[in-house]
């Protein structure tokens, strides 16, 4: 029996299949070990259930244990061993402070304190010629030194070891037979800029103990609730921030590749839903109570190397996700000069939005209720009921300028939804790409409330809410296939495209054979693995790479990526081949989402009732529908308001909705 | 005046994300490290008139001194649609040589004048000139590098060849230079396309309307922070080792007045021009003040020209703080900027004492170098290169500095081993933290930094750097942070070089920099060695 699981910090998310139906569980989670939510899941999911035949249990997992292990900082104690001369450079990162105007600004401390950065004599030159070898004493001083520091892991970096690894693998193999658990670079990201190499391999290092200690639970779990217990063929999976998943075991090793796992799972649930219902290039947004995540998806999902976790740089490939400090606790206040502010401080879960019961100060979910675009009874099917005098009283009081309490709630909404229309900005024009070509996948508890509004905004002409707002990335990293991320940074001229294919050839072939091994040992056999071949290519001199596929003519490929990214190329410069990457897909089978009751265009079978809200200044009355009683076909027009479990969806006036054949939501404009 | 407070902000988001998405596109399309790696650029947007509307997060030390380019350029040519301005000259718009900035108007179709202008400005590794890397000891701006007055490089969409030649026959590494000087072009040019955009939406009189607003929303933010801070006379003064050419010590002396919502800024007492190249043009002095008051203002501002409306600057021509021609400016955007903020910073410690942090270590440690790449198979191309080298952060009154990290007028990034060594002959030795050289205190000055480059093959050396003599001073009764030392190892002999100048270098020279550390805040506690750090 396959289940997906997605640990959010309010929520564990389960979707799974049952006598071939697609089902979706929420339990509450559990912070402080977020595994004995998933067992609690896991009961329910059985107890209610006859045995599945095979008695199998394949878990996915999408988890925050390595974000939140760095957020917190709740790692392992790490030894860092590095060329020596460059201890500190885990220290001065790239020598920037991340804000310019704050005398008091402070960078976040080094996971590796200076006594614990070993130094050993070795270097390596750029173009990867052994300058220095280690001796065997040298070997010996680092292995006592790192017994010294009695560390839980170690992180191996040296200089330059992407094109020469010999050195690094010599003292990885030494600790390794010292017995300690030791993540090396040139395993982890062996590509170059030896700061953003150092502070991923030190991450890793760093997420060890907690990750391993996190799965073996997992496992331990999927094991003892098998039937027959301790089943074979169970098995537990976790979701990289890549969008694909690996193994436990593999997992365990390489934690820093997991650290976004659960946005990842958003992502590749939007696609999916979107492409069922015929749209297959997709702005996935997800806005939650105190962030927003945006991504583009058009055609392969695209990582960047370039994500920031914590304040530290991420460098293992990440999907495209764009996040920013704004959601439905964001809250909002008028500053010195008179403009109004909404963000990026929320009011979280203490004291949350004044609505709740406890804050007083005006946040983005009570601009939404004092404008009647949410219900205060249809907060989780009315187990929680929002107080809507309090948020009068309070809205009203901080109205500063505004006319009405009204006024100045619609003023907060449209101030979140310009920095929600800037986050979209950057991942579409900014990228090159037109928002008017996309549907807007909305989703997240208030992704549904800010849908309309923000396609209005970027002219994009609709917007899907899927069946599941609340389950998508669970429902994502149950379709996820098994993929292994592959790089070598090569810096290489392309003098001849034929001339740099064969070298192309030898690194691929390098590659693709460690691939095939890794598949193997994650269920895939070479026939059913699929290896796709990426280049990272820039005109010679730049820094930034752009990614092309290798197939075809790659060289022309990177000049019109070049005019579509920054409006230029220039088909006389010189290009360098930065990067060589191979990606190695397992495909795992896919649960289908199941079509729901088909109904006539008539939906007032779901009608729960009418209320005045405001839009644009005016009061209009407004139908209230309740989501799991809609059926396929149905049609409403806005303004209305779909409520449901845990989300609630804002057909703006202008806008019309349908429901298609699996259950999402449809909108387009009208005018 | 009156203005939604919805919209403004609306406005106030738009405007920054031009700005900003204007830098992503010259950061990633550029070719020399010192934009692409260093991000050593700046790029806003202005309004019709020439007054700044946002600045994208980028360098403090352009942010008084980019209007002063669109102000030049709009003075010296007509600019028309599709037509782009280049220049650099420190006497006519610009800092100093190798910043060059374009200025590029926005036309709406069929308008008579531009709706709004916006520009980028951008440190290019060599300029040309008597030194490689063009930032090192010059007596002259004529010895600097090519100096541009604003001229036409696009003219009705068309590149001016003549005025392109002319710029790369002057300089060391003409590929790169036009390589980044076309990523300069399309950074405009996005930033064109979004204000259109823009216009079009909300309508060109609410679109400009709402620019004059956010200048007025600035003024006052910047009005509320004054009314804050004691009304009064402050004085603060500070000092750099020297100019390069004599050993005096250079004065900055500035005299701040506090009245209820207004300051006066006077630089009146500081020293008089120099020989040498550390020689500030006025919009630096402009850059330090609106640096140091944007920090006293508790909040997220925008950066635009509002911020400095209720604040009169007095800088006395031919002094140190407002140069005239033909002085040498290298090092006023760099080295006298930093000073000039320390002496800001003096002054105003006596106003709000627990708000301001002991001095960080005031030099960016410019170091440049070039020559021809004679490695095997570089087949002997020239080659120009420029970095700084961070310091160490003065201690704060509740916290101390932090280590080897830029401050105040600078924040450029290092450029990654790996890279450096690829793209040029050189191989780094050592880069790491400079234990002990922040000032002791109640709280720590952080340390700077020690780095040692080894020259690959024989070149051209500059260096342009300060705190040599004096270090960087501490506050409330904190101990000074240690000065810094430039030497070179030749044959395994060590001696010192000076603080400002250049020299010719043998392959398997070792160029060693130690920056210097922060101030310490508070009187140190009696035990020695005993005292509260930040890192660690």
């Amino acid at each position: 029996m396959r289940i997906a699981i997605d640990t959010g910090g309010t929520f564990t998310d389960c979707v799974f299949v049952r006598s071939g139906e697609l089902r979706i569980l929420k339990v509450l989670s559990t912070p402080e070990n977020p595994a004995r939510a998933i067992e609690d899941a896991i009961s329910k999911i059985l107890s209610d259930s006859p045995a599945p035949p095979d008695g199998a249990l394949d878990l996915t997992c999408g988890t925050t244990v390595g974000t939140n292990a760095l957020l917190e900082r709740r790692g392992g104690r790490v030894a860092l061993v590095t060329t020596a001369g460059f201890e500190d450079v885990l220290e001065i990162g790239r020598q920037a402070r991340p804000r310019l105007y704050d005398f008091f600004v402070e960078r976040p401390k080094p996971l590796v304190p200076r006594q614990w950065r070993i130094g050993i004599k070795e270097r390596v030159s750029a173009e990867g010629r052994a300058l220095l070898h280690p001796g065997k004493g040298e070997l010996n001083r680092v292995v006592r030194l790192v017994r010294k520091g009695r560390a839980d892991a170690v992180a191996v970096c040296l200089l330059f070891s992407f094109a020469n690894s010999e050195h690094e693998r010599q003292i990885t193999a030494r600790l390794r037979a010292a017995g300690f658990s030791v993540s090396a670079s040139h395993e982890i990201f062996p590509e170059f800029r030896e700061y953003e190499r150092t502070v991923t391999t030190v991450e890793n290092a760093y997420l060890l103990p907690v990750m391993s200690r996190y799965l073996r639970e997992i496992d331990a779990l999927a094991r003892s609730r098998a039937k027959p217990r301790r089943s074979a063929k169970s098995r537990v999976r976790v979701m990289q921030s890549s969008g694909g998943i690996i193994s436990a075991a593999t997992a365990s090793r390489e934690p820093v590749r997991t650290i976004l796992s659960g946005p990842a799972g958003g992502v590749l649930g939007a696609q999916y839903v979107a492409e069922l219902a015929g749209f297959p290039h997709v702005i996935a947004f997800d806005m939650g109570g105190t962030s927003t995540d945006v991504a583009l998806i058009h055609g392969a999902l695209r990582t960047t190397n370039e994500s920031e976790v914590a304040s530290l740089p991420v460098s293992v490939p990440m999907l495209d996700i764009h996040t920013v400090g704004a959601g439905g606790g964001s809250l909002a206040r008028f500053d010195r000069g008179g403009a109004l502010r909404v963000g990026p401080e929320s009011a979280g879960a203490d004291p949350g939005p004044i609505c709740y019961g406890r804050g007083t100060r005006p946040t983005v979910t009570d601009a939404h209720l004092l404008l009647g675009r949410i219900v205060p009874e249809g907060f989780l099917s009315g187990e929680f009921r929002l107080d809507m005098e309090r948020a009068r009283e309070w809205v009203g009081r901080a109205r500063g300028p505004m006319k009405s309490a009204e006024e100045f709630a619609q003023g907060i909404l449209d101030v979140i939804e310009t920095s929600m229309e800037k986050a979209i900005r950057v991942i579409s024009i900014e990228r090159g790409y037109d928002p008017q070509d996309y549907t807007l996948v909305a989703f997240g508890g208030a992704g549904g409330l800010h849908g309309c509004g923000l396609a209005a905004a970027l002219e994009i002409p609709r917007v899907l809410i899927p069946k599941f707002p609340g389950g998508l990335s669970a429902l994502g990293i149950l379709r996820a296939d098994v993929v292994k991320d592959f790089s070598r940074t090569v810096l290489l001229a392309v003098e001849s495209r034929r001339a740099a294919s064969s070298a192309l050839q030898t690194e691929f072939a390098a590659m693709e054979k460690l691939a095939v091994k890794d598949m193997r040992s994650e269920g895939f056999g070479q026939s059913q693995t699929r290896i796709e071949r990426l280049l990272d290519v820039r005109y010679i001199g730049q820094a930034y790479e752009l990614t092309v596929s290798v197939n075809g003519d790659f060289v022309s490929s990177f000049h019109r990526a070049h005019e579509r990214r920054y409006g230029y190329s220039d088909a006389k410069r010189a290009v360098e081949i930065v990067n060589v990457r191979a990606r190695a897909i397992g495909v795992t089978p896919k649960p289908a989402l199941p079509k729901v009751p088909a109904g006539d265009t008539d939906a007032s079978a779901s009608l729960r009732g009418e209320h005045e809200a405001h839009f644009d200044g005016r009061a209009m009355k407004t139908r209230i529908y309740d989501r799991s009683r809609l059926r396929a076909g149905n049609r409403l027009r806005g303004p209305a308001i779909v409520i449901e479990y845990s989300a609630t969806t804002v057909v703006l006036p202008g806008w019309r909705a349908r429901v298609d054949a699996y259950g999402n939501l449809l909108m387009e404009r009208t005018r | 005046m009156s203005f939604d407070p919805v919209r403004l902000e609306v406005f106030k988001s738009i405007f920054h994300s031009v700005a900003e998405e204007m830098g992503g596109v010259l950061r990633r399309s550029a070719f020399s490290p010192n934009i692409k790696e260093r991000r050593d650029y700046s790029c806003a947007v202005f309004e019709g008139d020439g007054e700044v509307l946002a600045m994208g997060d980028h360098m403090p030390v352009h942010l008084g001194s980019m209007p002063a380019s669109v102000d030049a350029a709009i003075r010296a040519l007509e600019l028309r649609p599709g037509d782009v301005a280049l220049l650099n000259d420190p006497y006519a718009g610009g800092t100093h040589l190798p910043d060059l900035t374009m200025v590029m108007p926005v036309y709406l179709p069929r308008a008579k004048r531009p709706l709004f202008y916006v520009a980028n400005r951008a440190h290019h590794a060599d300029v040309g000139g008597a030194q490689a890397g063009s930032m090192s000891l010059s007596r002259e701006i004529f010895q600097e590098g090519i100096r541009i007055p604003p001229v036409k490089i696009f003219e009705n969409g068309q590149i001016v060849r003549d005025i392109l030649q002319l710029v790369l026959a002057n300089v060391r590494t003409s590929p790169e230079r036009e390589g980044d000087l076309t990523a300069q072009v399309a950074a405009c040019r996005v930033g064109e396309r979004r204000l259109l955009e823009i216009a079009r939406k909300y309508g060109p009189e609410e679109t400009s309307k709402y620019g004059r607003h956010l200048l007025e929303y600035s003024a006052e933010m910047m009005r509320a922070t004054l009314r804050d801070i004691p009304d009064g006379t402050y004085e603060g003064e500070d000092f750099l080792d020297n100019d390069g050419v004599t050993d005096e010590p250079i004065v900055i002396h500035v005299t701040i007045r506090i009245r209820g919502a207004r300051a006066e800024v006077d630089f009146t007492g500081s020293s008089p021009e120099c020989a040498g190249s550390i020689n500030a043009v006025k919009a630096i002095a402009d850059s330090a003040v609106f640096y140091v008051f944007r920090c006293l203002v508790n909040d997220q501002v925008p950066a635009t020209s509002g911020l400095l409306r209720p604040i009169l600057i007095t800088a006395p021509e031919g002094t140190i703080v407002n140069a005239r021609p033909p002085c040498a400016v290298a090092g006023g955007n760099v080295e006298a900027s930093q000073r000039i903020v320390d002496t800001l910073l003096r002054a105003m410690a006596r106003a709000v004492p627990a708000r301001i942090p002991a001095a960080s270590q005031g030099t960016m440690n410019n170091l440049t170098f070039g020559g021809r790449d004679t490695r095997p198979g570089r087949s002997g191309v020239p080659f120009a290169y420029y970095e700084t080298i961070a310091g160490g952060m003065g201690a704060r009154p509740d916290r101390g500095g932090e280590n080897a990290i830029h401050t105040h007028m600078t924040n450029s990034l290092n450029t990654p081993i790996e890279v450096f060594e690829h793209a040029y002959p050189v191989r780094v030795r050592r880069y790491g933290i400079r234990t002990g050289s922040g000032g002791s205190g109640k709280f720590r000055g952080g340390d700077g930094i020690v780095r040692e480059i080894e020259l690959l093959v024989p070149m051209q050396v500059g260096m342009l750097s300060d705190r040599r003599r004096f270090g960087p001073y501490g506050l409330a009764g904190g101990h000074p942070g240690k000065h810094g030392k430039n030497q070179l190892v030749v044959g395994g002999r060590r001696k010192q070089v000076a603080a400002k100048g250049s020299f010719y270098a043998p392959a398997g020279a070792i160029v060693r920099v130690e920056t210097p550390g922060g101030g310490g805040w508070g009187k140190p506690a009696p035990r020695k060695g005993k005292t509260k750090r930040s890192s660690d």
